[in-house]
């Protein structure tokens, strides 16, 4: 029992640490970084991130984007791992394990082989879980791949959000404002 | 020196190919934002000469993309993911030439008085009164041009909480900010691709570079140097942004040190350092202004798209004894919009997206007690932080209005920005949803742009880092202009309380250091 207790506790302990990661990388860094192999996602993250980007975003009967036809993925691998430090990835890589694999307890299955209907609960019940760390990975990674979803200008349309305007409104540049003199 | 280039005088890490390099400098400045551009100016308009050492790369505005996912790769600090420990709270700063001035809403306010006569009695700052402080805020404010917003300066979705407010008789508050000529594509946050903020970039910097500042871009300082208890210099290293290598290790000589490298890079910095901390308190005393924005649907389109980023506020119970949160309207692009609420997974979040141009937001953020710290673990920077109960409950206090008014402007249900799904559908229902809310880590989608207080100023040299002057009590000549300052939050957003202090304090370094 004190085994399981403190490999829970240890669990917790890693979840927690990561749950920074997983929150604030969220905060849309949406740009391609250097990509090294220690980086990249590994099969599960990948299975991970698409099983989310399946229930997250059932556009079916929608006039939004497919995300199945958009680079999701490579959005949240290019931009999110790349050029992640060291610890920061490797925490993260633990953390989305962690979340897969917590999807036996309750359902006899990782969270990537679980239908849509119990995927779409086990996350819902995460994010209104008591134990913080849960809260945070079905928030952070849900947030994630939402994040590069939207991120694709391709996706703003169905919106009406025309994006950049600057250039389209014909805007001119005021430079730089005339030092004020004495 | 000239005073009609007008230019940024700018190195970046491509323009410099010696594997060393060791510079002269009267004065050396650590960091390009708020308080090192006003110090940069300032200092080299009395003859000083200026070295501007600036972490961030050097981003001309034509090259902003007006997308938010890129900017916060490019001009943020932490490719926009920094945060605390628990990870609930982004906090936001720019880390680019020019900082946080290039990122920010450009929303001004003086400091209220009441936080500078608190200063005076609990700090010992009473060389800083409402009366000595007020020409520095009239002399930045005509520097950055900052004025009320003008009629047409607005949005969509200001205009309907607007209404709401009218209908509760809350006083409106009309936004000042430092922008000339707004064009009001509402991408204050991703930088003003047309130089209408009146920005670092655009102002104190060119300006400094007239009297001959020169700005080093992707330059990181290591160390601060000190020789007899006096600043000496930094180490610093050049690193090329495409590799993250390390290109050029630099060394500045400078007998005066300028430290504005942000709330979190100066204690840091000082940290690395060993110095100025006699007290323990360097990198104490963190406050952030947490913001929570409640995401408001209406039963028709809006498209509250673009406009004055921020242009209405309600600061009634900004004060702390008037409850200590203030009241922001914002316009918002989808990607930001596709993590500010938590409709459900699945289909309702897809009908919630298409909803989006039905939307508008409005943000209530709270003066919050200095109770975090920034700290250096196994090299890497952490920001502890929770938002305390009390604070917690004055921002429970402060959604309520918050909604009350959203709903006064006619919106049909409101989204809380949480974890779990948290919905309100009527007036009726805003006291039970938010009374049942709990202070909880991990719960709630909290943004910070206004981290502050880690270098705190005061006369008491045991419990503060830097005294009334903004020289540190520690090493002379060694300065702290940026919001580390902030003996406490001040609940309003600090851009002109940073612009006002770092020109007090520039103005004392040229008065105790001639040239």
């Amino acid at each position: 029992m004190s085994h399981i207790n403190n490999q829970r506790r240890q669990f917790l302990k890693l979840a927690t640490a990561i749950t920074a990661t997983v929150m604030s990388c969220s905060s849309m860094q949406v740009m391609a970084g250097i990509l090294t192999d220690e980086n990249k996602m590994d099969a599960t993250e990948q299975a991970v991130f698409k099983k989310m980007l399946a229930i997250a975003l059932p556009t079916e009967g929608t006039t939004l984007v497919n995300p199945a036809t958009l680079p999701v993925i490579p959005t949240i691998e290019g931009a999110l791992l790349a050029g992640m430090p060291p610890h920061i990835r490797k925490g993260l890589n633990q953390g989305i394990h962690y979340f897969n694999q917590s999807a036996e307890k309750a359902y006899g299955k990782p969270f990537t082989k679980l239908s849509d209907a119990d995927a779409t609960a086990f996350v819902d019940a995460w994010a209104d879980s008591d134990v913080a760390p849960h809260r945070a990975l079905a928030m952070g990674i849900k947030k994630l791949t939402v994040l590069a979803y939207w991120a694709i200008p391709n996706t703003w349309a169905p919106l009406g959000y025309d994006g950049p305007v600057s250039e389209k409104w014909g805007l001119k540049k005021r430079g730089v404002t005339p030092e004020p003199q004495a | 020196m000239s005073t009609t280039q007008n230019q940024l005088n700018v190195k970046t890490a491509a323009d410099i190919t010696a594997a060393q390099l060791d510079l002269d400098a009267d004065v050396v400045i650590i960091g390009s934002g708020a308080g090192g551009g006003i110090n940069a100016y300032e200092l080299a308009k009395a003859g000083k000469k200026v070295i501007v050492l600036e972490a961030g790369p050097y981003v001309p505005s034509e090259k902003f993309t007006e997308m938010m996912a890129v900017s916060m790769a490019t001009l943020y600090e932490g490719e926009g993911a920094q945060s605390n420990t628990d990870g609930d709270i982004t906090v936001l700063q720019g880390r680019c030439v020019g900082g946080s001035t290039v990122v920010n809403a450009a929303l001004c306010f003086r400091t209220p008085d009441y936080y500078l006569n608190k200063w005076g009695k609990e700090y010992g700052l009473t060389n800083l009164t409402p009366d000595v402080m007020l020409p520095y805020f009239e002399k930045v404010e005509k520097k950055l041009g900052i004025t009320e917003v003008k009629g047409h300066e607005t949005s969509v979705g200001a205009e309907y909480i607007k209404k709401g407010m009218q209908k509760l008789d809350i006083p409106l508050g009309l936004a000042r900010r430092n922008i000339r000529d707004c064009a009001m594509t509402g991408f204050c946050f991703a930088g003003c691709k047309t130089d209408r903020k009146q920005s670092m970039m655009v102002t104190y910097l060119p300006w400094a570079c007239n009297h001959g500042a020169v700005i080093y871009a992707d330059t990181r300082v290591t160390k601060i140097n000190t020789v007899n208890g006096a600043a000496s210099g930094v180490n610093a290293e050049v690193v090329d942004p495409k590799t993250g290598k390390v290109k050029t290790r630099m060394k500045v000589n400078a007998p005066i040190v300028v430290l504005a490298a942000g709330p979190t890079g100066s204690p840091l910095l000082l940290q690395q350092s060993g110095l100025a901390n006699s007290s323990g308190q360097v990198g104490k005393n963190f406050a952030c202004h947490p913001s929570l924005s409640v995401t408001a649907m209406f039963d028709k389109q809006l498209n509250d798209f673009h406009g004055a980023t921020h242009s209405l506020f309600d600061d009634s119970h900004t004060l702390p004894d008037d409850g200590g949160w203030i009241q922001l309207n914002a316009v918002q692009d989808p990607v930001e919009a596709s993590f500010m609420a938590e409709p459900g997974t699945g289909k309702p979040y897809v009908r919630y997206m298409q909803n989006y141009p039905n939307s508008t937001r409005l943000i209530t953020l709270i003066h919050d007690k200095n109770v975090g710290e920034v700290t250096l673990e196994n090299g890497y920077k952490e920001i502890r932080y929770q938002v305390d109960d009390e604070d917690f409950e004055a921002m429970k206090k402060g959604l309520k209005d918050n909604a009350r008014i959203l709903f006064a402007a006619g919106a049909k249900y409101l989204y809380l920005p949480t974890s779990d799904k948290q919905r309100i559908n009527s007036v009726d229902d805003i006291d039970s949803v938010i009374d049942a809310l709990e202070n909880e880590p991990a719960r709630y989608r909290y943004t910070s742009f206004h981290p502050q207080g880690t270098c705190r100023m005061g006369a008491d040299k045991t419990k503060t880092v830097v005294n009334p002057y903004g020289e540190t009590h520690d090493i002379k000549k060694l300065y702290v202009v940026d919001a580390s300052l902030l003996p406490t939050s001040i609940g309003y957003n600090p851009s002109e309380t940073v612009y006002a202090l770092a020109s007090y304090i520039a103005d004392h370094i040229n008065q105790t250091n001639p040239s």
